[in-house]
């Protein structure tokens, strides 16, 4: 990659999985309000809010951050499987983009609920805490890992290490 | 870690922004910190699949929540979850037609 396009590929990453982050904060901030207030239409609300912010922001920066993800360990040289801190992210970004896809159908199920269902009927309905939370604790974990880049590379990683060494020296 | 050594070119050819360069020490073995983690990681993937797996619809998903027994025992009529809590993959907010009045 050249410097430029390294350059935009890393700023869209960062966007994306910073975005990320902090859409699932304002998720769980929603959740939090449809756990705890005691207004109907505010319940409401919430999860209708819940609806939309998963599936139009969400979804799409979780998918757009695996994706430059991808993109910036292929294209540099710390590579996808060569430091176990990428590989980690790696797994990581794909689990709780799994869960995210799973989980998003029910809450659309439950913002549909929440549309036509009277107030003691929402206050049955719950709100949606342990999903946002889980998530944003394995973001946080990324998103540290990302930063520290703490050492240890793979038997695969250690091969191509020295594979290149080789090909380096003059 | 934090005190990786800076590398020539750590804001070059890695696309790195923190000065942490990709490792050329040549440690062999498994480092501790991988061996914990990866069995922290490995076990909630692990809890994830088998909760997946051994509960069947509406133990894991929105029945959870609108039927009753569920998990903190909320629930909604059941005139409400017939409707309405259709577990027929609804795909987004956009691509299904609510047909609900507003209350």
């Amino acid at each position: 990659m050249s410097p430029g396009l390294r350059k935009f590929a890393l700023t869209a990453h960062l966007t994306c999985s910073l975005g990320w982050t902090g859409a699932v904060m304002a998720y769980l901030a929603l959740g939090i309000a449809a756990v705890t207030s005691p207004d109907a239409q505010t319940m409401r609300a919430a999860w209708i809010a819940m609806e939309v912010t998963g599936w139009y922001v969400i979804v799409p920066l979780a998918l757009a951050a695996l994706l430059t993800g991808l993109v910036m360990a292929l294209g540099t040289r710390w590579g996808l499987f060569r430091h176990y801190w990428v590989l980690f992210s790696l797994v990581l970004t794909i689990f709780a983009t799994v869960v995210l896809l799973l989980h998003m159908p029910d809450v659309s199920v439950l913002a549909d609920v929440a549309r036509g269902a009277d107030g003691a009927s929402l206050d049955r309905l719950g709100g949606d805490l342990f999903h946002p939370g889980l998530g944003l604790v394995v973001l946080l974990v990324i998103q540290a890992m990302n930063m520290y880049k703490p050492r240890g590379m793979t038997p695969y990683g250690l091969r191509k290490q020295q594979a290149q060494r080789p090909a380096r020296t003059p | 870690m934090a005190d990786s050594p800076a590398h020539p070119d750590s804001n070059g050819e890695t696309g790195n922004d923190t000065g942490v360069a990709p490792e050329h020490g040549s440690a062999t073995g498994t480092p501790r910190w991988v061996k914990v983690f990866g069995t922290v990681v490995a076990v909630v993937v692990l809890l994830f699949i088998i909760v997946l797996l051994t509960r069947g619809p509406g133990g894991h998903g929105p029945g959870r929540h609108t039927q009753s027994g569920g998990i903190g025992a909320r629930t909604a009529p059941a005139s409400v979850v017939d409707d309405r809590g259709s577990f027929a993959g609804p795909v987004g907010p956009a691509l299904r037609s609510s047909g609900h009045a507003s209350p």
